[in-house]
This record gives structure tokens, sequence and C-alpha cells, in this order.
């Protein structure tokens, strides 16, 4: 859901600058093709302009011949003569530049084409009369220029060249709209632009801050959900510490009170032993006077000669009380065994930095005699160094070992390998033996306080196992047992290489 | 000065008192034991109704105590004896279950002259007694302070 708004969120932001970008685009694709536009219509009408310019500018040249004309025929001045041919020269040129200006257009094309047939019979008129003038004949130059304002050919250049200016002001007005709509359009195609970019500005800086908004709002919750986890986690470990601190003093108080009626259990039992000997001894003393008579040292039975159902009674009575000192004795060690663990487990650890070689080879030199006894050989292979707690490796190191030792095949050479290496930020241990090895079914149970596997013929209570788990657990570790029957064994263990206090010591 | 030590035992199981009780005379000692069963009633006769001590001005006392009492810990009346002028030259004697480290190690601080944990071992436990009483009867126990 709050993916969906947020992709949502994303579509609409690139959605509006592509929006934003195109009608830039356009407006400026837009501004330039106006403008180039605009230019072109007003050079259209300055070209109209000139045009206009020209048609009079042919007309003055025209009258300028015409007049010229008349007063060289009058007066016969020279001055006359060459400003009508400087008039006369100028009309050609003038009539071609007017013709290459107007060329665009096939209207004024047909006007100029009949103007110049009509200037041209002018200018034919003026050459014969400026030859009549010359040879002295003015009569006839006279009779040939009222010839030529009988065939009106003056006025119809006049109204050919009014035909061609009212054209050109009839284009003038018609570019003149054009330029100004080019110009009208290119401005408001501004600015419609520049108020569509505006406002497609002010939608993203909305969307912008909603979407900070709504980010505020998010980290605002995560944060309340981290502290709420916090708090939940905290609470949790403190729940488990107290169950923990509680087990562990169940621990303590059951295995310390049990221990107090077995001192009672203990100490008459052998009152009663005592009570037996002198039981017997009287019996003894009864059947079977003594030579001399004298008391019996106290604890000796032996010294008194019991016989046939006596001797029997005595031999019973012994052997319950046997029974029962051993049981006694055997609880008393399962008691401190728990009391120890306990005792373990509420010892605070200090890490300090361990030379692992250095530390096994100690342990090594300690079990030399075990080890010598049972005909084996320990091999130390490069062990690396780590962060712990030293007396807890210490044990964890010589159970194991002095297990492999213990368990190894009788009657074959004992190879014990420790190997290690690291992984990860932690270290991992390996004390292979070549012993008796353990059956896949008790690969659990041999953790298990109290429980122990194979032939059941070394001493041990069934605790160092499940001690050394316990510990490796605590030093933040694991551990696992590799083993088959007749093939030897390998228990690996994995140790951070830094413990530290912190991790594991706070839980406590 | 001549007058004969007499033996506090405090201690809450009967089972303990007697054993106790019996390798002490075994051992050859004879002084009057006075047993208490919990603390309330061993700190009267200590103490007595004022809590001063001072009906005890005077008196030559070995104190056995038990650390675990129903009542009281053995730690307080330990701090306790000590910390009374009439009392604290007296020899006490912690005879208990607890071999924790600590725990010794806060006996002795507090002042305990002989901390003995009670044994399942009968012969060790025996043996322990017997040399108590060795040590009652070669130590003059000194006068308390006046």
């Amino acid at each position: 859901m709050r993916a969906e708004a947020h992709r949502r969120r994303a579509f609409w932001q690139i959605l509006l600058l592509s929006a934003g970008l195109l009608v830039l685009t356009v407006i400026s694709a837009g501004s330039v093709y106006l403008v180039n536009k605009a230019r072109e219509d007003s050079k259209w009408v300055v070209h109209t302009i000139e045009v206009e310019n020209q048609i009079n500018a042919l007309l003055l040249e025209v009258r300028r011949a015409e007049s010229s004309a008349r007063g060289f025929l009058l007066t016969q001045g020279p001055d006359f003569l060459s400003d009508h041919e400087k008039a006369v020269a100028a009309i050609v040129p003038a009539l071609d530049k007017l013709t290459r200006q107007i060329s665009d257009d096939p209207a004024q094309r047909e006007n100029i084409e009949k103007l110049r047939a009509a200037i041209e019979t002018r200018l034919d008129q003026f050459s014969r009369e400026m030859t009549f003038v010359k040879q002295g004949q003015p009569d006839r130059a006279t009779a040939l220029i009222r010839e030529a304002a009988a065939g009106n050919t003056t006025t119809t250049i006049g109204n050919m060249a009014n035909a061609m200016i009212r054209e050109e002001e009839r284009l003038f007005r018609l570019r003149t709209l054009n330029s100004d709509r080019s110009q009208t359009l290119a401005a408001s195609m501004t600015g419609i632009g520049s108020g569509l970019v505006v406002v497609l500005a002010m939608i993203s800086i909305w969307l912008v801050r909603r979407s900070a908004r709504v980010r505020d709002e998010a980290e605002a919750r995560l944060r309340d959900a981290n502290v709420n986890l916090e708090t939940v986690v905290d609470e949790r470990t403190a729940d488990l510490r107290e169950a923990n601190d509680e087990i562990q003093r169940f621990a303590y108080i059951v295995s310390h009170d049990l221990r107090s009626p077995l001192v009672n259990i203990m100490g008459f039992t052998s009152e009663l032993e005592e009570l037996g000997g002198d039981i017997f001894r009287r019996i003894g003393g009864l059947t079977n006077v003594s030579a001399d008579g004298s008391p019996l040292a106290p604890g000796a039975p032996g010294e008194i000669a019991l016989e046939g159902a006596d001797k029997q009674l005595s031999e019973d009575f012994s052997e319950a009380l046997g029974f029962i000192k051993t049981s006694i004795a055997k609880m008393d060690r399962l008691i401190s065994a728990i009391l120890n663990l306990t005792r373990e487990g509420r010892r605070e650890f200090q890490p300090v930095k361990i030379d692992t070689r250095e530390l096994i080879e100690a342990i090594v030199s300690t079990l030399a005699h075990q080890a010598a006894a049972a005909r084996a050989e320990i091999h130390l292979e490069p062990l690396p160094n780590l962060v712990s707690d030293r007396l807890a490796l210490e044990q964890i190191f010589s159970n194991l070992i002095d297990n492999a030792i213990k368990y190894l095949k009788p009657g074959v050479r004992g190879e014990i390998r420790i190997r290690g290496r690291t992984k990860l930020g932690y270290a991992i241990f390996e004390i292979s033996d070549n012993g008796r090895g353990i059956d896949a079914r008790d690969h659990q149970r041999i953790f298990d306080l109290f429980r122990r596997a194979g032939t059941q013929d070394k001493p041990g209570q069934g605790i160092g196992l499940a001690h050394v788990r316990a510990l490796v657990r605590r030093l933040g570790g694991t551990m696992s047992v590799s083993s088959e029957l007749n093939a030897g064994s390998t228990f690996t263990i994995t140790l951070p290489i830094a413990w530290n206090v912190s991790n594991r010591n706070r839980d406590r | 000065m001549t007058q004969p030590v007499s033996i506090i035992m405090i201690e809450d199981d009967e089972g303990h008192a007697r054993l106790i009780e019996r390798n002490i005379r075994r051992s050859g000692v004879n002084n009057e034991i006075v047993a208490f069963a919990n603390g309330n009633d061993a700190m009267r006769h200590l103490f007595g109704a004022d809590g001063s001590g001072l009906v005890q001005k005077g008196n030559a006392l070995l104190i056995l105590l038990d650390l675990n009492l129903p009542d009281m810990t053995g730690i307080d009346i330990l701090k306790q004896i000590k910390e009374n002028k009439y009392l604290k030259a007296s020899p006490v004697v912690v005879l208990t279950t607890t071999d924790d480290s600590q725990e010794i190690k806060r006996c002795y601080e507090l002042g305990c002259n002989v901390y003995i944990t009670k044994p399942v071992n009968y012969e060790n436990f025996a043996n322990a007694i017997r040399q108590l009483g060795l040590f009652f009867s070669v130590i003059q126990v000194p006068p308390a302070a006046t």
C-alpha cells in the first residue's frame, strides 16, 4: 500500500518534469520559428516600401525627361539637353531594378510589362523629338509632342505606376498585418509557456513538499518502532535473565539443601557402622571368650572370630552399610557437580588475550603422565589466538584432551591432534583422536548432564562434556562432535575470536 | 580465668547437632554445650533481653555457627557477634554445608576464626571436630573484653 503510493508519487513527479521539459522545448522551438517568421514578415514590409519608392523614382525620372525635353524644345538650351539625356539614361536601369524587385509577384510582373511597353514607346517618342529638334525642325517635334499627348502615353505610364503603387500598398497592409500577427503570436506563446512552466514548477514543489512530509512522518514512525522494539527486546532480555537467575538460584538451593540431610544420613550411617561393630564384637565376646579377656580395639572386627550364622549376619550388615555408603558418596558427588556447574554459571568471565598454543601446551604437560600411561602422542598444529576467558578455555580444552586420552582403544598407540583455523571472525578448533569412538545414537546424549556412552569401564560422572558445552555457549560459541564407533572422534569448537563481556555477561 | 569454656551451638538440623555433639564428646571435650535450633533464641541468649551482650560479659564462649538457619542467616549473627564489644573476642567456628569460596572468604572477612565445611565423609568430619576439641583443650579462651 505504502510502496504503491510512493511509486505513484514518483511517477507523477517524473511526469511533471517531463511535461515541463516538453513545454520549454515547444516554447523555444515556437519562439525561434515565430521570431524568424516575424523577421521574414518585416523584410517583406520593407521590401514593399522599397518597391513603392522605386516606382516613384521611375515616374520622377520619366517626368524629368519629359519636362527637360519640353524645355529643350522651347529654348534649345544645351542644359536642358544634357538634363534630358541624364534622365533618359536613368530610366532604363531604374526600370530594370524595379523589374527585379517585383519578380516574385505575377500581378505586378504583368503590370510592369505594360509599363515597360509604355515607357519604351515614350522613350522612342523622346528620341524622335530630340532628333527633330537637333535637325532644326522644331515644328515636327512639336507636332510629335502633340501626337504623343493625344496618344496618352504619359497618362498610361502614370496609371500603370499608380496601379502598381496601389498593389504594393495592398501588399504593404497585408504584410504589416502578417508581421503584427507573428509578433503577437510569439509574445503570447512565450507568455503562456512561461505561465505553464511556473504552474508546473508550483505543482512539482507541492508534490516534493508533500512527499517530504510523508517521509518525515515515516521516519518518525520508524523511530518509534525502533524504540518500541528496543524496549521489547530489553523486556524479553530482562525476563530471560531473571528466569536464568532463578534457575541458577534454584539449582544452588536444591543442591545445597539436598546436602544437609545427606550429612545426617552419612553421619548416622557411620554411627550405625560403629554400633554394628560394637554389637558384633559383643556377640563375639559372648560366644567366643577372648583368651586374655582384654577389650578389643574398635573398628577391627576382623579380630573377632565369629562363626556360622553370626558371621553371616555380620557380613550382611556390613554389605548393607557398604551399599548405603557408596550410594551416599555417589549422591554427594552428583550434588557437588550440580553445585559446581551452577557456580560456574555464576562466575563472571574476563576476556583477555590468550596465546592458545601456550595454553594448550600447559594443559598437555599436566596431562603428560596420563598420556604416557595410555601410550598416546599429542600433536599440536598451528592455532589461532583469541580474546576470551582464560579459565573457561582451560577447562574446555583440558576436559576434551583428558577425554581423548581416557577413551583411547586399549592396545593401540593413541594419536591426538589439535587443529585450529579461523573463519569469519570465529576460531575453529578440532580435537581429534583415534580412540574408541562414539555411536551416532549417543552424539547428543554425551552432552547431557550425568549421561555417558559406550562401555562404562572408566571412572567419571558424566559431567565433563555438559560442562564444556555450557562454557562454550557462554563464550558465544558452539560445539559439535563427529565420530563413529571404533573410528575415533573429532570434537569441533567454534569460538568468537574477540569475545567481549558486553554481549554475554550483560545477559546474565 | 578458670571458668570453663561453654560451647554455644547454633544449628537448626537436629541430626547435625547430635552428630557434632557426639563427636565433640567422643574426642574428649566435656565442656558444657548449649544448643539452639534457631537464630533468634541464640541471639537472645548471647545478647540478652536488652541486646547489649552485657549478660555474657566475662563468660568464656566458643560459638559453633551454621550459616543456613530458618529465621536468619548465620552471616548476620557472625557480624553482630564480631561487632559486639563483649562477644567479639569469642572464637567463632562456622560449620556449614557450603564450600563456596566466596562465602568462605566473606566469613573470614567478618572475623570467623575457623570455617569447616560439613563433609558427608564422616571420618573427616569427626576428625575435624576432634581437632576442634583439641583446640579447645589447648587454647585458653581469652576473657571477653571488659
